[in-house]
């Protein structure tokens, strides 16, 4: 356990060295540990302030503003169910129902395994094909209540075989 | 160069903004998110005046919009005073326990409407007290979140590594949003306690352990540091006396 801790502070820490200690890449580094550990850890943006010479608070401001961080783990599979007006009468409140009572986790939750973390957009730009949901960069167009649960199964499938 | 502010004519260099040639010149601009100590930071809009300019008026805040050319100020007309009245209006939504705005709300006559307030919160967001904390040097507390959640905190709102106890925060906030209490000699702000320091001279607890490291850690000791401001003013009186 404890060599993986410091495995991972040496992979965050090949994240940010791989940029010059220079403020405005900041955001490039904090979207490179957000893509390698599915969240912003503290560690990770400490590291940052310390590398760039930048206030810690400065740092965390940066990470709350932006809605492309998270400052908890997500899961895996990130599903982001679209709220907009065409996805939300289209019956996206139902597909958000559907993923809490099978996953048992709300929008910006993650579940106890990692594998799944759900969010809920403003619009995704594709209200042709409402109600659309995206799974990591996967989209998927007209979900219907009783796909979704197929969708979710698929992907734990997958993260069943993947372990 | 020579501007007109409210049929005034004020002397005014290239660069200086409207709401500092105002301000020497006694015309007075209401603000809040200003402090001379900084620059302007257009965040609150109070200070918003018509600038007349080749015959074309337009609307700007006055502390950051620096005079280039030879302009007409009007800092009040009916437009400007109906925008105060809303502006004061959200401010007051955003901060409605604060004693400032609620006055204010009142003096600006704004008119009770169904919208939300922030029940309970003090803070309207003016950022002067981030500022006056980078400028002492820890850069403690920022602007986080944002939108409606935003929000003046330390990291994770945890005691901060770098706050030394100072209190300008707290000091230079207009609401008095930003608790400090001091008991039994020690001080709490910003979810962490620091052990207060008495006066060599009276024994008054006047600085924190941090805050005074801080400054030693910075220059030359100076004999004065271990003393309180009440004590270093008659000190400093004494030294005047004997030279004069």
């Amino acid at each position: 356990m404890a060599d993986e801790v410091i495995h991972a502070d040496n992979e965050i820490r090949n994240i940010i060295q791989a940029y010059p200690p220079e403020k405005r890449f900041i955001l490039a580094v904090m979207q490179d540990v957000q893509k390698s550990c599915n969240y912003l850890p503290k560690e990770a943006l400490l590291g940052i302030a310390e590398y760039v010479g930048v206030p810690f608070s400065r740092v965390y401001s940066l990470a709350t503003f932006y809605k492309a961080f998270s400052l908890t783990p997500k899961g895996r599979y990130n599903i982001k169910v679209c709220d907009g007006t065409a996805c939300h009468i289209k019956g996206s409140p139902v597909l958000i129902d559907q993923i809490q009572n099978s996953l048992g986790i709300g929008p910006g939750e993650t579940t106890a395994d990692e594998i799944f973390s759900l969010e809920t957009v403003n619009c995704l730009g594709a209200c042709a094909i409402a109600p659309v949901m995206m799974v990591n960069d996967k989209v998927h167009p007209k979900v219907s209540s009783s796909a979704i649960l197929e969708i979710i199964k698929g992907y734990r499938k997958e993260a069943d075989h993947e372990e | 160069m020579i501007i007109i502010i409210d049929n005034q004519e004020v002397q005014v260099s290239y660069g200086d903004t409207i709401l500092d040639a105002a301000q020497r010149a006694k015309i007075h601009i209401p603000t809040l998110c200003h402090h001379q100590a900084f620059a302007g930071q257009g965040r609150c809009r109070l200070c918003l005046v018509e600038v007349t300019e080749q015959g074309r008026k337009r609307i700007v805040a006055s502390c950051t919009y620096p005079i280039t050319r030879e302009i007409t100020v009007c800092t009040s007309t009916p437009r400007i005073e109906k925008m105060r009245k809303n502006l004061v209006m959200f401010l007051y939504k955003q901060a409605p326990a604060s004693k400032l705005l609620q006055s204010m709300y009142r003096d600006y006559e704004c008119q009770d409407n169904s919208l939300p307030e922030n029940a309970g919160e003090k803070c309207m967001l003016c950022n002067l007290c981030v500022l006056a904390c980078e400028e002492m040097g820890s850069s403690a507390i920022s602007l986080i979140m944002r939108g409606t959640e935003k929000k003046v905190a330390t990291p994770y709102n945890e005691a901060s590594l770098d706050c030394l106890g100072c209190g300008a925060c707290a000091a230079i906030c207009p609401t008095q949003a930003i608790e400090l209490t001091e008991r039994d000699g020690y001080r709490t702000i910003w979810n962490k306690e620091f052990k207060l320091v008495n006066c060599q001279n009276c024994g008054q607890p006047y600085a924190t352990q941090e805050q005074l490291a801080y400054i030693e850690s910075r220059g030359p000791d100076n004999e004065m540091l271990h003393c309180c401001l009440s004590c270093r003013q008659k000190m400093t009186a004494q030294k005047i006396k004997i030279f004069t």
